[in-house]
């Protein structure tokens, strides 16, 4: 117990009295974990305001329909529209200041509707896009659908044209003289009353956003809503209802510098050996377990610090919350610090030499906070690879930091992500007593 | 039960196909003062690894206070204490820092840690110091501080691997008088060094290592005594004489060999002190007159040569 203590105690002096690994451990994470949260999402509050994909549209139609597209597209807190000519648009994007142009044709408002029953008259939509931001022009794309039908139904079904469908109707049910068409009577009074009502609405738009009978435009008149409406909902449990990017970021980052520092100090402990170290630990009367559990433990011990204060500066400047469970929060901060420290161990274990460890920890440390979704949210990657991001410590970690954190869930939430780093540290810590040398062989 | 404090028996150990210890064996009583000689690369620091149980050997066996140690944590380990050839320091850490660090893995703690460093600290003259980091310390003073470790926990054997390597005399001098003091404490010493001098002071036996095998074990009086062929006598004469007188002194019991050149005799003689009187009345019985005589006894270095015919600072 005493030499625990010791080796402890002087573990954290001696890391306390190297001032650039106290940058690392500490002020470098925090810089690029708030640089890299402000990238993704920032924190919910600011959201609206900052956030948005920067667009490009060219109203080549300046029509009802067109406009109503356009007014649709400023409106989606999604979006930041930048209404300008063709060429310009096509200036910018090859450029690559801007991802995405939407360029309506002229033609848009009159041919929509036709263009639903024939093909021939169709409008052609045309969307211009950098090709290196695919996620972009996909999202631009799925909306421009619901945008179209939205700004049809309402500029350009007027009540004169449904009319016109009407009589059409009409004197088609007159002309069809078969003897016994069933409801032939039903259908005309149908059409007939109809007529009437459109009588009464004309230069009204026929749908509108909102459900029947509420009050549109300052009339009492009855609109028909839209075939559907959209609504969106962050599924988060956290009282402010959104994605907190510096929550993840200081995950990542906390997790990322910890994990070099960690190295570092296990770098430390080859060059002991090489510098004769531990030759004075090998003719004390001190057992190889009670060496590497001591520094296994000055290992996680400056793991939650480093994460501890990366967290508090992130609640403290970016208003970062444990929306979740505050003792799930510290179980993962626990086990995620026990993890890496066997993890550094384990490398070092491995690695043999200072240089070898140095090689293969920067190897492994990037691939494990790359994959493990330190630096982009896991779930961003494609399907496989977050299947096997979950093969890696790092990626239990994060999830678990993000459960706590802004994704606000309970301590059984919590549970996984430990067990599982806790299983880690035990696989990384076999190795290390397997591998590590401890003679001066 | 054999009374020695450490003792070796066919101790071997293999680095790939190079043998850096051969069969070596050897027993240290308590209380003694051993002198381990050898040129670079001879095997000394690998023994002393040996010993404390920081390499395995490939054969033969330690015995400390009479038993094999049992394991990593044996508590006989507290008899030894190491001065390891590297200064094994931590530079960004204060001496007391250092101090407490390897005290605690030693097992003290407490106000019995506080004082067997500070009475360490004192012992080799660094106590005003005790809160600078080694690293601004001078060569000599970290030395000193190496030294400082080892008595820590007041080991009864102390196994000193070239203490003073790399240090300026005056902080060598220093170390040697510490060492010195330890001895006559009545530690038990075993002392690695290329230095002749050092060992001609402080030990009185001594062992020489070449090749991973000892060549010599004895005693420094009977170490000197194998080194008869080279006890030199140099007599200067007043003046060149022709005759006989030189046959009479080749003829003397104690003498050798003997050449003159000049006016200068050079005799190689068994002993010294019974060289010197017979060639002197010889001498002058003959008449001759004795302007200069210089004595040359063997030392180690030439002891050394003469076993190996290799200088201990050969590589
Ligand atoms: N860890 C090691 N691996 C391989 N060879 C080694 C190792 N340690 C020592 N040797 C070799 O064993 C031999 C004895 O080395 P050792 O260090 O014991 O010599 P030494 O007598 O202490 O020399 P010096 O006076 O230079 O300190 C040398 O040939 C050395 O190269
Ligand atoms: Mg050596």
């Amino acid at each position: 117990m005493t030499q625990i203590l010791a080796i402890i105690r002087h573990d954290l002096k001696l890391y306390f009295s190297d001032r650039r690994a106290l940058i690392m451990l500490f002020v470098v994470p925090i810089g690029i974990a708030s640089f890299m949260g402000s990238l993704f999402g920032g924190s919910g509050g600011k959201g609206g305001t900052g956030g948005g994909l920067e667009i490009l549209i060219v109203d080549q139609d300046d029509s009802a329909v067109s406009r109503g597209v356009v007014a649709a597209f400023v409106n989606d807190s999604t979006f930041r529209v930048t209404v300008t000519n063709e060429a310009a648009a096509r200036a910018l994007v090859l450029k690559g200041q801007r991802s995405v142009a939407l360029l309506l044709p002229p033609g848009l408002g009159t041919d929509a509707l036709p263009g639903l029953f024939n093909s021939a008259r169709r409008p052609i939509v045309t969307l211009l896009h950098d090709p290196s931001r695919r996620m972009e022009k996909s999202l631009v794309e799925g909306m421009l659908v619901p945008k179209v039908i939205g700004s049809v139904a309402q500029n350009s079904l007027r009540p004169e044209q449904a009319r016109e469908f009407i009589h059409q109707g009409l004197t088609n049910l007159s002309r069809d003289n078969r003897p016994n068409l069933p409801n032939r009577q039903i259908y005309r009074e149908l059409l007939e009353r109809a007529d009437k009502l459109l009588a009464t609405r004309m230069n009204q738009p026929l749908f509108g956003p909102t459900a029947a009978g509420t009050n549109v435009a300052g009339t009492n008149a009855f609109t028909l809503p839209l075939p559907f409406a959209t609504r969106t909902e962050a599924l988060t449990r956290s009282s402010t209802g959104d994605y907190n990017g510096y929550a993840h970021s200081f995950a990542g980052m906390g997790l990322q510098f910890v994990l070099m520092c960690l190295l570092d100090f296990a770098i430390g402990l080859l060059r002991e050996r090489e510098a004769g170290m531990f030759r004075r630990l090998r003719v004390a009367p001190l057992g190889r377990g009670t060496f590497l559990f001591g520094k296994g433990l000055s290992l996680a011990l400056i793991s939650v610090l480093s994460l501890t204060g990366c967290f508090a500066f992130a609640m403290l400047v970016f208003r970062v919350r444990v929306e979740g469970s505050w003792p799930g929060f510290v179980a993962c901060l626990l086990a995620t610090s026990l993890m890496t420290a066997s993890l550094a161990l384990a490398i070092a274990a491995i690695g043999q030499t200072p240089a070898g460890t140095r090689g293969i920890g920067i190897a492994v440390t990037l691939l494990l906070v790359m994959i493990g979704g330190a630096w982009v949210p896991a779930f961003v990657f494609p399907q496989w690879l977050q299947r096997v991001s979950l093969i890696t410590p790092t990626r239990w970690a994060v999830d678990g930091f993000d459960a706590m954190t802004w994704r606000g869930l309970g301590a059984e939430a919590a549970i996984m992500p430990v067990a599982v780093m806790l299983g880690f540290t035990a696989l990384f810590g076999a190795i290390t007593w397997a591998r590590l040398r401890w003679d001066a062989e | 039960m054999d009374p020695s404090l450490l003792s070796t028996r066919q101790l071997t150990k293999r680095f790939g196909t190079r043998t850096a210890v051969d069969g070596v064996s050897f027993a240290i009583q308590p209380g003694e003062a051993v002198g381990l000689l050898g040129p670079n690369g001879a095997g000394k620091t690998t023994t002393i690894s040996l010993l404390t149980g920081l390499l395995h050997a490939d054969g033969g066996e330690v015995l400390l206070d009479g038993r094999p140690l049992t394991g990593d944590t044996d508590p006989r380990k507290r008899l030894l204490g190491l001065v390891p050839q590297e200064l094994a320091l931590y530079e960004e850490l204060t001496a007391r820092d250092n101090l407490a660090y390897f005290g605690a893995l030693q097992g003290l703690r407490g106000p019995a840690l506080s004082e067997a460093a500070r009475s360490a600290l004192g012992f080799v003259g660094l106590a005003d110091r005790e809160r600078d980091k080694v690293k601004t310390y001078s060569g000599g003073m970290k030395r000193r501080l190496n030294l400082a470790v080892a008595l820590l926990h007041d080991p009864q054997l102390l196994l000193l691997d070239e203490p003073t390597v790399g240090v300026d005399p005056q902080s060598r001098n220093a170390i040697f008088e510490n060492i010195e003091a330890l001895r006559r404490r009545g530690k038990t010493i075993l002392y690695t060094t290329h230095y002749m001098e050092e060992v001609e002071r402080l030990c009185d036996r001594v062992i020489i290592m070449d090749h991973g095998r000892i060549i010599v074990d004895d005693s420094l009086a009977g170490l000197k005594q194998r080194g008869t062929s080279v006890n030199r006598l140099r007599v200067e004469l007043a003046e060149v004489r022709e005759g006989t007188w030189l046959e009479s002194v080749r003829a003397l019991s104690a003498v050798r060999a003997a050449e003159f050149d000049a006016l200068t005799l050079e005799l190689t003689v068994a002993d010294i002190a019974r060289g010197t009187t017979e060639v002197l009345a010889c001498l002058q019985h003959h008449g001759l007159t004795v302007t200069g005589l210089a004595t040359h006894q063997p030392s180690l270095e030439d002891v050394f040569l003469q076993l190996t015919g290799r200088t201990l600072r050969d590589v």
